[in-house]
Order: structure tokens, then sequence, then C-alpha cells
């Protein structure tokens, strides 16, 4: 059953954050199309936030797995969500280096 | 750029991810050459573009595939620390290959992805289930479907994990050096050496596709290669398609899921010889 409870869990988290960020866009590109801007941001500028939203999502997802495991004392599966956690920081790093 | 422009890019981008959910795949593969090559958008922000995608797909097409247990999330995290490590060597390796070499390598290895997918195995569902391997035993792998076509569940065991663990790591590998998603690679690679069935396979590659496409993102977002009136129109696109990919994965049969992705890893593989020996036209890709 335990298995089950992560696998919705992470259907719930998924598909919220893939709407948010959806939304998050759609609205950056109709202000864009109107040329219309918020006191603050362009639309160009709150699409790409809304993009920043969908590269979150993956290591949200890898958190939260993180976390599963751990709290269920499935330790092999923990490490290994930390390795890819680990992995994923490290890709980053890389890429902030070489910019 | 107009609406119009970005109506087009919406509407490719559903198409691609429509075809790449139902097949486990992402869309980079399809977008990249059709905004580079159709769309006159520079290889940079198609890349840009087509990785967001690949993360947009991923994340949206989760959750069906999720509720109707055919992710296996155990063997996905698994899976990810082998293909992420692909990714970040290929990360360090960007730059040092020749951008024709990898085309040929990748048509290569598509068409062997094909033909190895074509070879007719018995169906998981129906022959007995085999000895465990000790390493499947440890990892607590196997698990079960339930298979909308046949009407009931489908027990299967992951075999040959170690195999599978090498063949997500030139995946993640590939896939990183390529720019693109590597769903592509996963299918047959799960399909091959940890003899699952297609669904399952199609299911969690789609599900890991995020996490592997994730690292490389992160870069090209800190770069600022990703655009926002080419990036966003392509994500919002795929998004859609990408649900609609899904809910026809659940409703047809695994033989023709099968026989689909093939023709898929066909013409892709012609057009990896196009661009390995043709004009030079993805010259800036890797």
């Amino acid at each position: 059953m335990k298995s089950i409870r992560i696998e919705s869990l992470l259907a719930r988290v998924l598909t919220v954050g893939t709407w948010l960020a959806a939304i998050v866009i759609a609205a950056g590109l109709v202000l864009s199309w109107f040329h219309q801007r918020t006191p603050f941001l362009t639309g160009a500028q709150i699409v790409i936030a809304g993009i920043g939203l969908f590269v979150l999502l993956p290591i949200l997802r890898v958190i939260l797995m993180l976390i599963f495991f751990a709290k269920e004392r499935d330790h092999k599966f923990a490490a290994a969500a930390a390795v890819v956690l680990l992995i994923l920081f490290a890709g980053f790093a890389v890429g902030i280096l070489a910019k | 750029m107009n609406p119009g422009t970005e109506l087009w890019l919406f509407a490719v981008s559903l198409g691609a991810s429509a075809l790449g959910g139902m097949l486990g795949m992402a869309s980079g593969i399809i977008i990249v050459p059709v905004l580079t090559l159709w769309g006159h958008v520079d290889i940079r922000s198609a890349i840009g573009a087509s990785i967001v995608s690949v993360i947009a797909c991923s994340c949206s097409s989760a959750a069906p595939f999720l509720k109707g247990r055919l992710t296996n999330v155990r063997l996905a995290i698994v899976l990810e620390t082998a293909t992420t490590a692909g990714a970040l060597s290929g990360v360090l390796l960007a730059g040092t290959i020749p951008a024709p070499y990898l085309f040929f390598i990748f048509g290569i290895i598509l068409l062997i992805s094909a033909q190895q997918m074509l070879v007719k195995r018995g169906d998981p569902a129906l022959a007995p289930i085999q000895s465990l391997t000790r390493r499947s035993t440890t990892w607590r792998l196997d698990s079960s479907y339930p298979d909308r076509a046949l009407g009931r569940d489908v027990a299967y065991r992951v075999q040959r994990l170690r195999m599978g663990m090498v063949l997500m790591y030139v995946a993640g590998l590939i896939s990183a050096l390529l720019g693109i998603g590597s769903g592509v690679l996963k299918v047959p690679a799960m399909d091959t050496a940890l003899r699952l069935p297609i669904k399952v396979s199609s299911a969690t590659s789609n599900f890991m596709i995020s996490v592997t496409a994730a690292a490389s993102a992160g870069a090209y977002f800190v770069r600022g290669d990703i655009v926002a009136p080419v990036a966003g129109p392509v994500a919002l696109g795929s998004v859609v398609g990408a649900i609609l990919g899904a809910r026809l994965l659940m409703s047809i049969s695994n033989e023709r899921v099968r026989l689909l992705f093939v023709v898929v890893l066909v013409a892709l593989a012609t057009q990896m010889f196009v661009a390995a020996f043709g004009r030079d036209l993805f010259r800036g890709i890797a």
C-alpha cells in the first residue's frame, strides 16, 4: 500500500506544478501579445519565471522521493534519491561554472 | 515574435509531444529539427526550448501513468542514478566530440534499438514467471501493473539490472551530448535489458526524463539560452500534447505501441544520418 501512496503524492505534485507553470507561462504570453506590463515584470519575464518553475519541478520530485523513502526507512532507495539529487546539483554547478 | 508564430510553435509542440508522450519518449528530438529547419529559430534557442519541452512533457504526462500504476517509481530512482551520472558526464564532455560523429552514433543506436524492439519475444503477461535473480530480490523492484487491454493485473520481474544501469548511463550521456530527451534510448534499453512490459518501460522512462533533463536545463537557464517567445509556446503545446499522448497509451495494445515506436526510430535514424552526412544542418547542436 505504501508504494501507492508515494505514487499518488507524486502524481498530485507533478500535476499541480505543471498547471501552475503552464498558467504562469500563458499569462506572460498573453501580456506580451498586448504589450502590457505589470508594475514589476514584463510578459517575457513572467514567461521565464514559468519556465523556471518547470525546471524546478523534477528537483522537487526527487526531494519528495528522498523524504518518503527516508521516512519509510527504505534506506537503499533513500540513498539512490540522495545520489540523484547530488548529481543534479553538480550538473547545475557545472552549468554555472561553464558560463 | 507575433501571435501567429507563437500559435505555430504551440501547434508543432502539441503534435510532437502527443506522439512523444504516447511512446514514452520526449518531444525534443522532434522539436529541435522542426524549429531549426522549418521555423528558422536559431539552434541555441531551439535547444533551450526543447529542453523545457522535454521537462514539460515528462511532468504533465506523469500523473495518469502513476495513477494507472504503470510507473515503477522505485526502479525509476535507481535507474536515475545512472541517467543523471551519464548526463553529467555528457555535460562535461560537451564540445569535445564533433556533432556529425554524434549524429552518426545516434543514428546507429536508433537502428539497433529498432531492430531489437522488432524481435518477437514471449509476452511477459503470458509466460510463467522466471526465477528471481539475486540483484532483483535485494532491490525489491518487481511489481505488477493493471493492463486495460487484457483486463487484469500483469506481474513482471526486473531482470539484468546491471546491464540496464550501463545502458541508462549511455542514454543519459548521449542525450546530454545531443541536447535532447533520452526516452528514445531509455525505452529500448528497458525493453531489452530489464525485459519489462513495454507500457511499464514507456511510463517509467517518461517519469525519468524530466530528472535527466533537469541538469542540462539548469545550465541553459543560467546561460540565458531559454528565450521566452520560443520556449513559452513550446512548453504550453508540450503540456497539452503530452496529456493527450498519455491518454492514448493507456488504451492501445502493447504490440501497436511497439510497432509505432519502431517506425519512429527508423524515421529518426534517417534524419540523424542526413544530419551526419548532409549539409551540416545541425553543426551547432552539441
